[in-house]
This record gives C-alpha cells, sequence and structure tokens, in this order.
C-alpha cells in the first residue's frame, strides 16, 4: 500500500494542527489517569500481566497446533472456517460468503482485522451496503475518515466536527452535543442492525479449547450485529488465541483496565457458534475466517512476541511521539508504539522505516503494556534492519565516525564540547536557539534547542570537591 | 495447496526460527472462596458504581411486587414465564416474547431476564441464551430488569467459567452485561445508552 503524502509531511502536518494537539492531550491525559486508576483496583495486577505473557508466548510457540485444535472445535460447534493467506483473501471469502447467503446489507462491529485488509471498500465494489456501527467507526465512515486510535477512533475530532459530519451526511439538525448525536446515531443504526442480512466481526480472543469467539464492546453493537441477522462472519488474526476460559478471564482482566480505565467492557460476549435448536434468535450461520495476512512472517523472526498484543491502546496513551503526531501520520491501520512494529512486520520494512524511527525509545509504552511486550527493543532492532537495509545519510555516518574518534580523548573532546557550547550559547537568544547550523538543522526544522548550561556536568563537579 | 494448507505450513516453518522471550514465571489465577453473602455486598456496591438500580427482596411476593411496579404501563418483552424465578410470568401480562414478531420485540419499553452467574467482582450480570432465554430480551429495549437469586452470585468470571462449564457449552451465546450501555467515542463525553439499554436494573431475591 502506497502512503501519500510521505511521513515527514504527514507529522509535519500534524505538528502544526493546533486542534489535533489540543483533543490528542486531553483524550490521551484522561486514559492515561482512568488507566492508573483501574489497576489499583485488582490486587496483584503485575502478576497478572505476569501470567498473561506466560500464557500467550507459550502458545506462539506452538500456534500452529492450537489452531488446528480451535479450528477442530470451531466445526464442532457448527461453524464454517475459512483460512485467508492475504488480506484480499479474506475479503474475497467474506464476499463469496455474503453471496452465497444472499445477503447484500451488512453491518460491521469495530474490528481492526477487517479495517487491515479494507474489507468495507472491497465489500461495496461488489456491490454490497455496509455499515459501521461502532459509534466512532460510524462517524469515521460518513466522514470518509480514517480511524486514529485503536480503541478511540475520532479521537482527533472535536464534538462539532462530528456535529457537522451528520449535519451533512444524515440530515441531523448541527448541534455539537454528544448526547443528542448519539441519539441520533441508535435511532439510524437501529434500523440498519433490524434490516441487515448479514453481520461481520472481528474476535478480541479465540478460545481453543471450546471453540469460542470473545467479542467485548460496551455500546453493545457487537451483539447487535450477532444476534439480529441471519448470517455471522467473524474475521479474526491467527494470533488472537487463548488456550482456555480460564486464561480468557487473566485477558479480560488486563484488556478493559489498560485500554478505558474500566474493570470489564460493558459487553463480553461469548460466541459458541450459530443459534442451537430452539433458539428464537441468533444467526442461522456462522463463518470464522481466520487471517495470517504477514503474521506468520512476523512469527518467524525476532519480533514474535509483538503477536501478544491485545490491542488495547494504552502505549498509544502512552507515547509523546503519538501525543504529538496523532494516529494518521503513522499512515496505516495500526497507529503509535505497537503499529511501528506491526506496519513493518505486516506490510514490510520498505515504505515503512520511518515508524520505528519516529519513537524517543523512553520506554512508557513497555511500562504500561499488559503483556509486558519490550516495545523498545524491537523498534531498536527494526532501526538496526533498516540501516542495514538502506544504509545510514553519509551526514549520520560521518557524525558517527568524529564522535567515536573524538569520545575516547578526554582533552579533545573537553575542548570540542567546549567550543560547541561557547557558539551555541552565543546564537541563543533567551536561553532558547531558533535555528541551530550545519548538521543540527535538522533538529531545528520542527523544535527549538535549549541553549546549553553555563557549566558542564564536569565543571560543577570539580567546584564541588574543591 | 490449500490455503490451510499453506498457513499451517508457514506458522511451522516460522515456530522454528521464532525468537520469543523466555515465559516469566507466573502463578495461576487463585482467589479465596467468599460467602454469598460477601459477593452481594460487593455485588451492590460495584452496581451502584456503575450506575445500576440495585434492589434486595426478601421474599418472592416482594420481586414480583417490585417488577410489577417497574413494567407498570410499559410494554415488556421478557423470557418465557418457566426460565423466570419467584413465578414472575404471573405479572408480566401479555410481554412479547423472544418468539414474537421481530418488531414487536422492537417497540418494547422494558425487557426481563433471570440470569446465570451474577459476578460479584465487577458487578456483571452472566446470561445464557437458549430456548424461551432470547438474547434480544436484555438488548433491544431502552430498560433492562435482570433477576438474580442468590446460587448465582460467584466473586469472578473464573468461578463462574468453572462452575457453568457444562450450561456454558449447551448455550450459543454466553454475555456478560456490566452496567448500561455506554461510549465515549465523541471527546471522551460518557453517553449511555448508545445502542442497549442505558437503564440496567438488578433485583436481588431471596
Amino acid at each position: 500500500m502506497s502512503q501519500t503524502p510521505a511521513f515527514p509531511l504527514r507529522v509535519r502536518a500534524a505538528l502544526l494542527d493546533e486542534r489535533l494537539h489540543v483533543a490528542l492531550g486531553r483524550a490521551t491525559d484522561a486514559l492515561r489517569s482512568r488507566r492508573s486508576a483501574a489497576i489499583g483496583s485488582l490486587e496483584g495486577f503485575d502478576e497478572v500481566r505476569d501470567l498473561a505473557r506466560k500464557i500467550k508466548m507459550e502458545l506462539l510457540a506452538d500456534l500452529s497446533s492450537h489452531l488446528q485444535r480451535f479450528e477442530e472445535r470451531l466445526i464442532a460447534n457448527g461453524v464454517s472456517v475459512h483460512w485467508a493467506e492475504t488480506g484480499a483473501d479474506a475479503n474475497r471469502i467474506v464476499a463469496g460468503i455474503a453471496k452465497s447467503h444472499g445477503a447484500r446489507r451488512i453491518v460491521k462491529s469495530k474490528s481492526m482485522a477487517t479495517e487491515e485488509t479494507h474489507l468495507n471498500q472491497a465489500l461495496q465494489r461488489e456491490g454490497m451496503e455496509v455499515v459501521e456501527t461502532d459509534l466512532g467507526e460510524y462517524i469515521v465512515q460518513l466522514a470518509e475518515d480514517r480511524p486514529s486510535h485503536i480503541i478511540l477512533p475520532i479521537i482527533h475530532l472535536t464534538r462539532e466536527d462530528v456535529g457537522e459530519v451528520m449535519h451533512r451526511r444524515i440530515g441531523v439538525p448541527r448541534t455539537g452535543d454528544p448526547q443528542t448525536l448519539a441519539a441520533y446515531a441508535r435511532a439510524k443504526l437501529r434500523e440498519e442492525f433490524l434490516s441487515a442480512d448479514m453481520g461481520i466481526t472481528g474476535a478480541n480472543f479465540g478460545v481453543v479449547e471450546t471453540g469460542t469467539i470473545c467479542l467485548v464492546t460496551n455500546e453493545g453493537n457487537g451483539r447487535m450485529v450477532t444476534t439480529l441477522p441471519r448470517v455471522h462472519v467473524a474475521v479474526m488474526g491467527i494470533e488472537k488465541l487463548v488456550p482456555t476460559l480460564g486464561d480468557l478471564d487473566v485477558f479480560l482482566k488486563l484488556l478493559a483496565r489498560s485500554a478505558t480505565g474500566q474493570k470489564i467492557t460493558t459487553y463480553t460476549t461469548l460466541i459458541r457458534g450459530p443459534r442451537r435448536r430452539g433458539d428464537e434468535c441468533g444467526p442461522e450461520a456462522m463463518h470464522v475466517v481466520l487471517l495470517d495476512n504477514g503474521r506468520s512472517r512476523i512469527l518467524s523472526g525476532e519480533n514474535a512476541e509483538i503477536l501478544g498484543c491485545i490491542r488495547c491502546g494504552a502505549c498509544l496513551n502512552a507515547c509523546p511521539i503519538y501525543k504529538s503526531i496523532g494516529g494518521h501520520a503513522y499512515g496505516d491501520t495500526y497507529p503509535g508504539p505497537i503499529g511501528a512494529i506491526v506496519t513493518p512486520g505486516l506490510r514490510g520494512l520498505r515504505g515503512w522505516s520511518e515508524l520505528p524511527a519516529a519513537s524517543t525509545l523512553c520506554g512508557a509504552c513497555r511500562d504500561v503494556c499488559p503483556i509486558r511486550l519490550d516495545i523498545p527493543r524491537m523498534l531498536l532492532g527494526l532501526r538496526r534492519d533498516t540501516a542495514r537495509e538502506e544504509g545510514a545519510p553519509w551526514s549520520l555516518r560521518l557524525g558517527l565516525k568524529a564522535f567515536a574518534w573524538i569520545a575516547p580523548r578526554p582533552a579533545l573532546y573537553r575542548a570540542a564540547t567546549r567550543m560547541a557550547r561557547a557558539f551555541l550559547r552565543f546564537r541563543a537568544r533567551d536561553g532558547w536557539l531558533r535555528r541551530a547550523p550545519g548538521l543540527a538543522s535538522g533538529w531545528t526544522r520542527v523544535r527549538d534547542l535549549k541553549a546549553p548550561a553555563a557549566k558542564t556536568f564536569q565543571q560543577m563537579w570539580k567546584e564541588r570537591q574543591s | 495447496m490449500s490455503a490451510r494448507t499453506a498457513v499451517l505450513a508457514r506458522l511451522a516453518a516460522a515456530q522454528r526460527t521464532a525468537r520469543l522471550p523466555t515465559p516469566p514465571a507466573a502463578k495461576p489465577l487463585v482467589s479465596a472462596t467468599r460467602s454469598v453473602a460477601e459477593c452481594g455486598e460487593r455485588f451492590a456496591r460495584e452496581l451502584a458504581g456503575l450506575g445500576v438500580d440495585g434492589h434486595v427482596e426478601s421474599s418472592p411476593e416482594g420481586v414480583r411486587a417490585r417488577v410489577s411496579a417497574l413494567v407498570e404501563g410499559k410494554k415488556v418483552l421478557s423470557w418465557d414465564p418457566d426460565q423466570l424465578p419467584y413465578g414472575l410470568g404471573a405479572v408480566l401480562g401479555e410481554a412479547a416474547r423472544g418468539s414474537s414478531p421481530r418488531a414487536d420485540q422492537a417497540a418494547a419499553e422494558i425487557g426481563v431476564t433471570g440470569c446465570h452467574g451474577a459476578i460479584a467482582e465487577t458487578g456483571s450480570l452472566a446470561v445464557l441464551s437458549g430456548p424461551g432465554r432470547s438474547r434480544t430480551v436484555s438488548l433491544l429495549p431502552p430498560v433492562h430488569v435482570a433477576i438474580v437469586t442468590p446460587p448465582d452470585f460467584c466473586f469472578t468470571m473464573g468461578e463462574f467459567f468453572a462452575r457453568e462449564a457444562r450450561r456454558i457449552g449447551e448455550a450459543a451465546c454466553c454475555t456478560f452485561i456490566t452496567g448500561p450501555s455506554r461510549t465515549a467515542d465523541i471527546e471522551l463525553t460518557l453517553t449511555l445508552g448508545v445502542h442497549g439499554p442505558g437503564k440496567v436494573v438488578v433485583v436481588v431475591g431471596p
């Protein structure tokens, strides 16, 4: 997939968007503090994280056997199982399922996997009508926009933006009141739920032992989509398995707390096949599409642990870079620290090598990750791969060589830093450099550089000792 | 080669070269058994935090009177009478059921269900689908009334999974309902009742 415009331009546009900063700042701060409060409500939170990490890493080590067992259980539950090597394959399979059931009206609940495969566009090209039913995703669809956060798709829009979109697209009287807007969406989408032929969902978890698909939602759209239409299709990444229902309990304890700061989402739905004999509702047919689309390639390498990600979004909220540039700048389905690893993993490093560089490596993502994924380690590895494949620019290579030559020679190092400091202090105004010269000019293109302190640490130390 | 064979072959090869971290030592979850009274107390506290109206009734008559007052003058959608505890069918009158036309179910103003588990730790109601227990009842109406009996209580979801493994296996759908339907998608402003019920009422019987 091509990215237009290029990454540096997307970043610059985001950095200049004052409103985006306000929106991102408010939302990520609120989610961070809610998460902190929520983890306090679970005794032994860190032990539960260890347990979740253990379960996932052991499962990934033998993913193929677990998948086969999961498939057996699904079939025993009356589910039709399909395998998709690529996103395009998955889209073709889902379109084929819709056709075989004569389904034209489709409702969807939020799913990252189908976002990744661009399923909506594929189905629309087949002449089918697809409606997103998660409030945020519905507005994204109306606005012909893209989601910019894993759990808050319209984190980048203000209430007034949402009011304008709903006014323009579905004739809602102009308002910026979230309650009113949600009420209109409820009424509109209720008609869609009741008239749809087919429902499409992702899967938050697949339970191997029981062949269960687990969906979590707060709005209830996931329940609507899997209860009212006569066909249900779940598109699931092959890494989303947990061995048993008992293990699922471990992950559910972590997911909502890390994502929204709830103890658990409002609706946790475990689906074990189509409606049973005597049931008055539920789909007559259920299909599960198991999606690879690059996941087996990720598993083959040193970033295999990223497949343990449960898509809570905590690393986005913790990341100073995400907070500055927002989700769209990352250019693909998965933004933030997790996206900087998953996107090159799924799509290939070529064309996406700037993402791993968009990090300060501060480690805040690893600190909040419920599975304790070592995100900074993987980002560094991808940077190394990039340098190997693309080579570093001459200026960087020269600079590093010069540094490596000067650094082990203390007298020279002190002289060089003394000169550099004097020069930078001379150029600074009010303690800041707005435009640095030479090799440092890249730094000041998008930010100011703090002028060096009057004395170095070594000088202060020497004075203190004497 | 089928897609299935191709994906499984790729995974088998990938597992041989995967550089996965050593899993940390970790103990399985254990929770001390809690009494029904303890569970009931915690459950009530969680419900209050979720904005759910909780009522405790000490007799079957009390439960029937409470539910009767709640559904008074409203179009009701309910589970079949033989699926409801405390002889509640008697006070629900001409309620629509899961077998009623979809339009009648969608027009209901209040839904009445029992439940299969009441998870104290989170204030969640566990509901299993089955004949006479349509999923629509706890989903379509703007108000959901759920009746809890004391044996439904357990402290964690894990305990519920262990206790009800057989019944969970018989149901196509097991749903945990924790408070009213909510969204915070627009500027993180809490809005209730976006798709599911905006109001949940729980009546705990004797």
